[in-house]
């Protein structure tokens, strides 16, 4: 999955002689945590509504006016990312840093914005819980054809599988999640688990009744 | 008393031999009624007509439908969710289920034309059936459609969905609606179908704290069901006020059901169904509306509707199930039939993690009337 697919087109930006109070209603209004900063059209800065909570605490060593300009508290270099870029670089490009969110240039200019809340709809997206479906979690050896096998047991029951999700587990083993359109999981589970797969969830007591 | 809806024609919505959603489990009801001789004539519904059906499907779904039911063929059926497992193709499945629409629907009218208060229709259910896709043997939602006319009457209606599988698709139909409220007791989606049905679910614009969903932890049982009762159910009916309520009455979350893990028994559907009823008497002068629904362990469904017939008609519950029938049926199904009508106790063996169990369903309704009491004001 691609930043395009996710990313928040057309963003609101401001200046970097907006105010920090034009700013705060601004984040208010939209109901957004973070705005970029555009100066002849080049993204010069970011500024999260945590920076401008902090700037203006009663508790905060240098405590801004209202009136300030935001260039004096904004957050730059700014780390960005690309419409093309894998959702995973920018997750990782945001956990390295800390931060919530990632302006998206297409040279140079802004095109986007992807925010933790885009990634999480994304992940979501992913396990495909947006479609009538039970949950099969399967714990496979990390070798060649043992999805093929597993899946060709599923289609010979006539069982459309909506997703799979995978990831490796602690112990070298590859855990898969299906989402499978069937009401019928306990019996699919069963015969799975005859197979000699170790099956996960649904917990199986054991395989035969 | 009681109005009872039913046509044989119900029968021709049959999935194939080996199917779960079988018409046998109905006509092993009907049988044992007869057997009793308590069985009122029933009403016979008419079909609705395919084009009825457009005001809760989606027109090239149910032209997809009707067509691979007269055995035309259509292609890419697979994204009407047709032709897998769950729901195969079958000639006259449509017809079928277009009589079973037309019970339900019935059912509503015989309530608003102040003919009947009770009513128990020996179909329907389909609460899988979604806008444009058949899923969960699901193909046209019959209770949606009866839930829109009353609305359309100018009701309020409480939906109260007890299947073991959550109520998905009566819920998304009216996920915005204000004058539906849908309640949905089942066993949690972690890994049943249909992986929906959670807490957060509450509804959208004007509907929102009108879905009410409490998704119970699998191995569920009784008491779970009866704190449901006592703090979900009856506070939302003593608010929400509605005209009617209309209850899918599955009968999967018996100990018994191969499909599912919930552990109710026959005693705990009797305590369970005879709240419904009484709550329904207090909230709404006892306008009531029962269909079948899901229920796959051949033994255990025929028993817990027929506890609901009897329930309905006040009658009596006889101890012992007629010999004749039970003969017949343990020879059809290959399998043995309790003696008793109701479960003999212990049902089941004791399981391990009952007080976590629990712990963790009280906390769901718990969250969930945290969740709807600050709009129910």
């Amino acid at each position: 999955m691609l930043i395009r697919e996710v990313m928040h087109l057309n963003p609101i930006s401001i200046t970097p002689e907006t105010s920090l109070m034009d700013t705060y209603n601004l984040m208010n209004d939209n109901k957004i945590r973070h705005l970029p900063i555009i100066k002849n059209d080049l993204l010069v800065g970011i500024v999260s509504d945590r920076d401008v909570r902090l700037a203006t605490s009663k508790f905060a060593k240098t405590s801004y006016e209202p009136g300030t300009m935001i260039s004096e508290i904004m957050s730059h270099p700014v780390e960005t990312t690309r419409p093309s870029e894998p959702i995973e670089v920018a997750i990782q490009t945001m956990r390295q840093f800390k931060i919530g969110c990632l302006p998206v240039l297409d040279d140079s200019k802004l095109v986007g914005i992807v925010t933790v809340a885009n990634l999480l709809d994304a992940m979501l997206l992913m396990t495909g819980v947006h479609y009538p479906t039970g949950r099969l979690d399967v714990l496979l050896k990390d070798r060649a054809g043992e999805i093929a096998k597993l899946t060709k047991l599923i289609a010979d029951r006539k069982i459309n599988i909506h997703s799979i999700l995978s990831y490796p587990d602690a112990n070298g083993k590859l855990r898969v999640v299906f989402r499978v359109a069937t009401m019928e999981i306990r019996p699919l589970a069963k015969a799975i688990c005859n197979a000699d797969f170790e099956v996960l969830w649904p917990i199986q007591a054991s395989c035969v009744e | 008393m009681c109005r009872i809806i039913y046509n044989p024609k119900y029968s021709l919505y049959n999935l194939g031999e080996s199917h779960p959603f079988s018409p046998q489990r109905t006509e092993m009801l009907i049988e044992l009624l007869k057997e009793w001789n308590i069985l009122t004539e029933p009403i016979e519904p008419n079909a609705v007509l395919a084009s009825d059906l457009e005001v809760i499907h989606d027109r090239n779904y149910i032209n997809t439908v009707e067509k691979v039911s007269s055995g035309i063929n259509v292609e890419d059926i697979n994204k009407f969710g047709l032709g897998n497992a769950d729901n195969p193709i079958f000639e006259g499945m449509a017809e079928g289920a277009r009589y079973q629409v037309g019970g339900t629907v019935l059912g509503a009218k015989l309530l608003m034309e102040n003919k009947a208060n009770r009513i128990l229709q020996l179909g329907g259910g389909f609460h899988h059936a979604h806008n444009n896709f058949a899923a969960g043997f699901c193909i046209y939602n019959d209770l949606s459609l009866a839930i829109n006319e009353m609305v359309n009457f100018g009701w309020h209606v409480v939906y109260l969905d007890i299947d073991v599988h959550h109520g998905d698709g009566v819920q998304e139909m009216f996920y915005s609606h204000d004058y539906v409220m849908t309640i949905s007791i089942h066993e949690s989606g972690e890994f049943l179908f249909p992986g929906k049905g959670w807490v957060h679910e509450l509804g959208q614009g004007s509907g929102r704290a009108l879905k009410m969903n409490v998704p119970l932890e699998p191995f569920s049982e009784g008491s779970s069901y009866l704190e449901f009762l006592d703090k979900v159910l009856k506070p939302a009916l003593s608010w929400f006020k509605p005209n009617a309520l209309v209850v899918q009455a599955g009968a999967d979350a018996h100990f018994a059901d191969p499909l599912a893990d919930n552990l109710l028994t026959t005693h705990d559907y009797e305590n369970i169904f005879r709240q419904i009823i009484e709550f329904a008497d207090k909230s709404c002068n006892g306008k009531v509306l029962f269909t079948l629904g899901g229920g796959y362990s051949s033994t255990a469904t025929p028993r817990i509707w027929a506890l609901l017939y009897l329930i309905l008609n006040n009658l009596d519950i006889p101890e012992y199930l007629p010999k004749n029938w039970k003969n017949h049926w343990e020879q059809m199904l290959g399998k043995t039939i309790p003696n008793t009508l109701h479960d003999k106790l212990p049902a089941y063996e004791i399981i391990p993690r009952r007080e976590e169990i629990l712990k963790i369903n009280k906390d769901v309704i718990r969250r969930l009337m945290d969740s709807v009491s600050q709009y129910w004001i």
